[in-house]
């Protein structure tokens, strides 16, 4: 019996050529995401290279890494927060993170989005947990106009299929990072 | 979606975020008092008109408990706190 991981999108997407267009979705196959809790400030991770800190409520954060391996993020977390009584726990099976972006993302992501994702008001590097596509999600702001949404993994089907639906008028396209 | 409650801790966010647990008012009565003031805390609700206080819960931005000050006449929000910090306050 073997265990090829596989992504939950994997039959939405396919691995057929598709184009690339200026407003495009990119689903990342394998991010490493942990979901920390701790009492206070967690200073000790804002040195934490490669690692992006996202806020979700007061003293919660889903740390985001595209280079690290799951397990080594959350062990790498644990051990920077190590006597501070914070918890950290894997979720990179838990979650999806799709990176949208393209000259037309804001008008796309206003359809679902009730936030102000305005440059001025969302800086870059800013995340927040908000409401897409009816689902909780964590939004990011990584680019002047890319974000990153991060959603449980029961619900990326619904959202994903909804993103691309409401991306048809300015032909958003869409693919896995390794495609 | 209109209707927006600023809270405290994520800014201003569509009540479609939320879920409204109800009055906020209500004291819980202490475990030894009578039936009847158990029965008045558990079922009795007065049905106001103008400003209210509510606990909200902020069930998919921060997931805290908030305490709501609105009228349900006008929509108009006139302070939303941190169910913690409102208790907190209610003690001292």
């Amino acid at each position: 019996m073997s265990f090829m991981p596989r992504h939950i999108l994997e039959e939405r997407i396919g691995d057929f050529g598709r184009p690339v267009h200026a407003d495009h979705l990119t689903v990342l196959r394998r991010p490493a995401i942990a979901s920390v809790l701790a009492g206070g400030p967690v200073e000790a991770l804002s040195g934490m290279a490669e690692v992006s800190l996202r806020p979700v409520g007061p003293g919660q954060w889903l740390a985001v890494s595209q280079s690290l391996p799951g397990s080594l993020l959350a062990e790498s977390l644990a051990a920077a927060l190590a006597g501070l009584g914070a918890h950290v726990v894997d979720q990179s099976d838990g979650f999806v993170l799709m990176h949208i972006a393209g000259p037309n993302v804001r008008r796309i992501l206003a359809k679902c989005i009730a936030v102000d994702l305005h440059g001025d008001v969302f800086a870059i590097g800013q995340a927040a947990a908000m409401m897409c596509c009816h689902v909780a999600a964590n939004v990011a702001r990584v680019g002047a106009d890319a974000f990153e949404i991060a959603v449980p993994r029961s619900y990326a089907d619904d959202v994903f299929e909804e993103i691309v639906e409401m991306g048809r008028e300015f032909s958003l396209t869409s693919a896995f990072d390794d495609a | 979606m209109a209707s927006l409650i600023p809270c405290p801790h994520c800014g201003l966010r569509p009540k479609e975020e939320f879920s409204i647990r109800g009055d906020a008012s209500p004291v819980r009565p202490a475990p030894t008092a009578s039936d009847e003031s158990w029965h008045r805390y558990v079922h009795i609700r007065d049905n106001p008109k103008g400003r209210i206080v509510e606990h909200w819960h902020h069930a998919l931005g921060c997931r805290r408990w908030l305490v709501v000050e609105r009228d349900n006449l006008s929509h108009e929000v006139f302070g939303v706190t941190d169910a913690a910090d409102w208790a907190k306050r209610k003690e001292a």
